[in-house]
């Protein structure tokens, strides 16, 4: 017959892991583990059917048309975000992505809201365009009516012989609020959406 | 006769003194209700802001703040209505939707206060009751093996 003395460690080792469990709950209130999990901000559009097709392309004035934007929050904690919606012709400035900066152009349209960590925010936007004029190689959109708020622009564009159309961007930056500088700063991060425009 | 051409004169003349001062005046009270709307929009970003890290605060200690996050959303809907009008020079309407966000950004923040109030006393609470319930386990595992230990001990002999 063995001596119980020699199943003194193999003992003393399993009651040390039942105190350990016992200690667990107490113990994970205390230790942080360090979150391996890249932190990042989504921003993405959807065409009419909230699908990533059917996108509106070929614009004429009078008409509707609706998209979706959206935005995702992985940065770990709730997060204040504004999207703004800029309008521009091929020859004007999109955002910097090297130097992080946002395109010079006013905003039109702008949402605000905040997203809790690990949630989507998204949203549908009909946009239509009003006063347009065609004068042979130019054209010029002069309002845009963004979720029924009219706003002028009066924005020009050359005719792209290459891509044969009257090409504008509707684009969309993504802006968060810093609370070390407490000033919403651009993300770095837009989408834009292509269109041409063709007569009435 | 001389008189009365010569209030007439004077009444010309002040006419076209009002005339010539309307451009300036309507510039003035323009600026003016801009200068209001601006400021407005000012106090309902400060507003917002200090709503958003009340409700952070809240939500680091451990609160529901969903609630709060729909408050936050709703005032963010009515200072982006306002920044908008503020750029279509629509000052009346600018004023009347910051002064909205301002409004509902502040009950947030209230709220916001309350919660992470609750929220830390019922983590303090929460913690106590942890480390009670683990002090007690710990106890029972000791206390358990050393009686274990003896009575197999005693067994074998």
């Amino acid at each position: 017959m063995r001596n119980i003395e020699e199943y003194r460690g193999l003992f003393t080792v399993a009651s040390l892991i039942l105190i350990l469990i016992a200690a667990a709950p107490t113990l994970a209130l205390f230790i942080r583990v360090p979150e391996g999990s890249e932190k990042f901000s989504e921003l993405w559009l959807l065409g009419p059917e909230r699908k990533a097709e059917n996108y509106p392309f070929n614009v004429s004035v009078g008409e509707s048309y609706s998209i979706y934007v959206g935005v995702g929050n992985h940065l770990g904690r709730s997060a204040y975000y504004i999207v703004y919606v800029k309008f521009r012709n091929e020859t004007q400035q999109v955002p910097n992505f090297t130097m992080s900066e946002p395109s010079p152009l006013p905003p039109l349209y702008e949402f605000s809201f905040v997203v809790s960590d690990g949630d989507v925010w998204e949203v549908p936007l009909t946009f239509a365009f009003e006063n347009v004029l065609f004068q042979q190689n130019f054209s010029l959109v002069q309002d845009i009516s963004i979720n029924g708020v009219v706003f002028p622009v009066n924005c020009s564009s050359a005719w792209n012989s290459d891509r044969n159309g009257f090409y504008y961007q509707m684009f969309f930056e993504l802006w968060l609020y810093n609370m070390t500088s407490m000033r919403v700063h651009y993300h770095n991060r837009f989408v834009g959406l292509w269109l041409n425009m063709t007569g009435s | 006769m001389t008189r009365k051409l010569a209030m007439s004169k004077l009444l010309i003349a002040s006419l076209i003194f009002s005339a010539s001062m309307f451009p300036l005046l309507a510039f003035k009270v323009s600026a003016s209700s801009e200068d209001v709307a601006a400021s407005a929009i000012s106090e309902a970003e400060g507003a917002m802001e200090w709503a958003y890290e009340a409700v952070l605060e809240a939500e680091q200690a451990g609160a529901d703040v969903s609630g709060l996050l729909a408050k936050l959303n709703e005032a963010g809907e009515y200072l982006a209505a306002a920044q908008m009008s503020f750029r279509l020079k629509d000052f009346n309407e600018t004023v009347r939707f910051a002064d909205l966000s301002k409004a509902v950004g502040e009950v947030a923040e209230m709220e916001a206060y309350v919660l992470t109030d609750w929220a830390s006393s019922e983590g303090e609470q929460r913690i106590w009751f942890t480390a009670l319930g683990s002090a007690i386990g710990i106890m029972l595992v000791v206390s358990g093996s050393f009686w274990l230990w003896i009575f197999l001990k005693k067994r074998v002999q």
